[in-house]
């Protein structure tokens, strides 16, 4: 788990690393800006004090213009600024500069190779120089750098100050973040860790409403497993039913297999009956699955609207001279508007045969079963009822699970399927099964959302 | 009859070979999904049955190759997927009929009959006949020896269905799809007790049986 914590200290880093690195080059850039301007400034200052001393040399003469040089050069701070006037011969009239001993390279001067009266800041290290011709005389200005040292200084220590900030931030926002992730990510990968082992009710414990990613994330995977518990439960369930149901009629088979391959001669009407229960075998494994894969639910994609009453019309068509043989009566009763559903056809088709087959094998001769497709509080209902003797009231939840049969009915017939995939096609579609009592007799009805 | 078969199960294929040769037909079989792609342009069969899961090249694909080739002759798609999707799958892909494993031959050979003998261009009949027995389409009406036999709209669609392919055996399951749109197998004996009423009003009052049970497999109109 501290791993996670360091991963997340890690990526700070790197952030705050590369936030330095931006930093420097912006203020690389801000420098060479700085220099530039703080420079203009400068010269721009020097010509202005030019444009006086010619003033003063043009009204007052040279002594005047000498004069005011060497004011000028006494007023300023540690030889901030330099001043020298020159004759015609280049002879010194006026000004704190007294030599120069180096080379003047683009306007500007070492600190070191002029000769200045009086004392010289430290922090100069080189002159910005102007030279204008006066008359016939030549003025020399020269301004200190040490602004942009001081510019420069000042900028340096906000940089590193700025970086070493955003790194101790950077790598506490990181560590907290991390820390708080942590905790949640130890929750959800605690909950997975207890499913993989087999706990698959396990959940993430989620404490308030989702605010964050990770919360809704938990969220998510909490509904996942969900569905996969009710997806492994219901897998674990078709075990124990394909165990319970299909051994019995298998052993048979086998019996009547290994009798077969003790006759010498196959008895064709052995080898019929073999036939019909690997038939009645097959039937069951196919319902058994249709269920599983029904409530798995990946057919709703093909779901379109479909009128009920044609439903209940062509299983009433189908199924109604069955119903005269056995002397009972199928009626059919369908509304006068549409009874519009969004759903399988081929599916809602099985689901009203196997209810309508249901009434007619679980009721004697004289009854009359019903069909309906009608409207209940303007939602479309599918009804099957009947008036046989109909089955108790506690027994009524049952009769939807796999392999039910009523103590009566066990022996006519049916794999005990029918009505648990009638369950299966109804939550399908959303729609809810009910059983009731129809004074006398049973009546299944599902109620439907309307189709869209 | 020629038939192709795509089956990579060795057991299968020669179930359904051993039994194709009895009755008379001729057949090509290919154990993958190229090998069945080649042989379905290469040469002219009758029907053709491909399983959905092969090597090589899937089922479903092949039958889209083969379609995409202009290749129209009926398929028939075996499948031990028990997916309900499957089937609209299938079809949505090009097959013409959809038979789920385990099956029995009889199931097989009847729907293979069944799509061999469709004419490539459906012509617009109006009016069907099998012996004295005549059937209008457009009107809706039976005829037998000129008597007019009232039919349920139901077994109208079913009489139809049998004369069209009379001759041949169709079985129940055959019927429930064609007739009602049962894609399910209901326990009720839905297919028995509509055939014994069509009997009723065809057979019964006239000297020659149309309408006859195959044992183990459906039924057959012939003379």
């Amino acid at each position: 788990m501290f791993n996670l914590g360091r991963t997340s200290l890690r990526l700070s880093l790197k952030f705050a690393f590369l936030y330095s690195v931006l930093s420097a080059i912006i203020f690389a850039g801000a420098y060479w800006f700085t220099e530039y301007e703080v420079r203009n400034w400068l010269h721009a200052q020097m010509a202005a004090d030019t444009e006086v001393l010619i003033d003063i040399y043009e009204q007052s003469g040279v002594e005047e213009m000498a004069r005011s040089v060497n004011l000028m050069a006494a007023v300023n701070f540690e030889n901030d600024r330099i001043f020298q006037l020159q004759g015609p011969d280049g002879e010194v009239l006026g000004g704190n500069l007294l030599q120069i001993n180096g080379p003047i390279t683009e306007q500007y001067i070492a600190a070191d190779s002029v000769e200045v009266s009086g004392d010289t800041s430290d922090e100069i290290s080189g002159y910005w120089i102007i030279q204008n011709a006066v008359g016939p005389y030549i003025l020399l200005q020269g301004t200190g750098n040490h602004v942009l040292s001081e510019v420069l200084e000042a900028m340096s220590i906000t940089l590193v100050t700025g970086i070493i900030l955003i790194m101790a931030l950077g790598s506490f926002a990181g560590v907290w973040v991390g820390r708080l992730t942590e905790r949640q990510i130890a929750s959800i990968s605690g909950a997975l860790g207890r499913v993989a082992d087999g706990q698959l009710s396990a959940r993430i414990p989620i404490i308030d409403a989702p605010t964050d990613d990770l919360s809704r994330v938990a969220v998510s995977i909490n509904g996942a497993l969900e569905q996969l518990e009710n997806l492994m439960e219901s897998q674990i369930q078709i075990s124990n039913d394909i165990a319970h149901d299909l051994r019995t009629p298998l052993q048979r088979l086998r019996q009547r297999l290994e009798k077969m391959t003790r006759q010498r001669v196959v008895d064709p009407e052995e080898a019929e009956i073999a036939l019909t229960q690997t038939e009645d075998i097959i039937d069951t494994f196919n319902a058994l699955l249709r269920i599983a894969q029904l409530e798995a639910g990946d057919r709703r994609e093909r779901f379109q609207t479909t009128d009920l009453r044609s439903i209940v019309t062509n299983v009433h068509e189908a199924f109604e001279p069955s119903a005269e043989d056995a002397g009972q009566l199928l009626l059919l009763e369908a509304s006068e508007e549409p009874v519009l559903v969004s759903g399988d056809p081929d599916l809602l088709m099985q689901l009203v045969s196997n209810l309508v087959e249901n009434a007619l094998r679980h009721t004697p001769e004289g009854t009359e079963i019903s069909l309906e497709a009608t409207h209940s509080n303007s939602h479309p209902v599918l009804r099957v009822s009947d008036n046989g003797p109909g089955i108790a009231h506690e027994n009524y939840e049952k009769v939807f699970r796999r392999f039910y049969r009523g103590e009566k009915s066990r022996t006519t017939g049916g794999n005990g399927l029918g009505l648990s995939l009638c369950k299966a096609i109804a939550d399908l579609h959303h729609a809810e099964l009910k059983i009731s009592d129809n004074n006398p007799g049973l009546r299944i009805e599902a109620h439907f959302a309307n189709a869209e | 009859m020629r038939v192709l078969i795509v089956e990579d199960d060795q057991e299968t294929a020669d179930y359904i070979c051993t039994s194709l040769r009895e009755l008379g037909h001729m057949y090509e079989h290919a154990a993958d999904g190229k090998t069945g792609f080649l042989s379905a342009l290469d040469s002219d069969f009758d029907v053709m049955v491909i399983d959905r899961m092969l090597p090589g090249l899937d089922g479903l694909s092949l039958v889209k190759s083969i379609r995409s080739a202009d290749v129209t002759t009926p398929i028939i798609f075996l499948s031990a997927m028990g997916n309900i999707n499957d089937r609209v799958d299938g079809l949505e892909a090009g097959a013409d009929d959809y038979l789920v494993k385990p099956f029995a031959f009889s199931e097989l050979s009847a729907r293979l009959a069944a799509l061999a003998r469709r004419p490539p261009m459906q012509a617009e009949e109006t009016k069907l006949r099998l012996d004295d027995l005549e059937i209008d389409l457009i009107k809706h009406t039976v005829v037998r020896a000129g008597v007019p036999i009232q039919v349920q709209p139901r077994e109208f669609r079913l009489l139809t269905y049998l004369m069209r392919n009379a001759d041949r055996v169709v079985t129940r399951t055959m019927l429930l799809e064609a007739v009602w749109d049962f894609h399910f197998d209901p326990k009720t004996n839905v297919v028995e007790t509509h055939i014994s009423r069509l009997r009723n009003k065809i057979d019964k009052s006239f000297d020659r049986q149309l309408i006859h049970t195959v044992r183990g497999s459906g039924y057959s109109m012939h003379v």
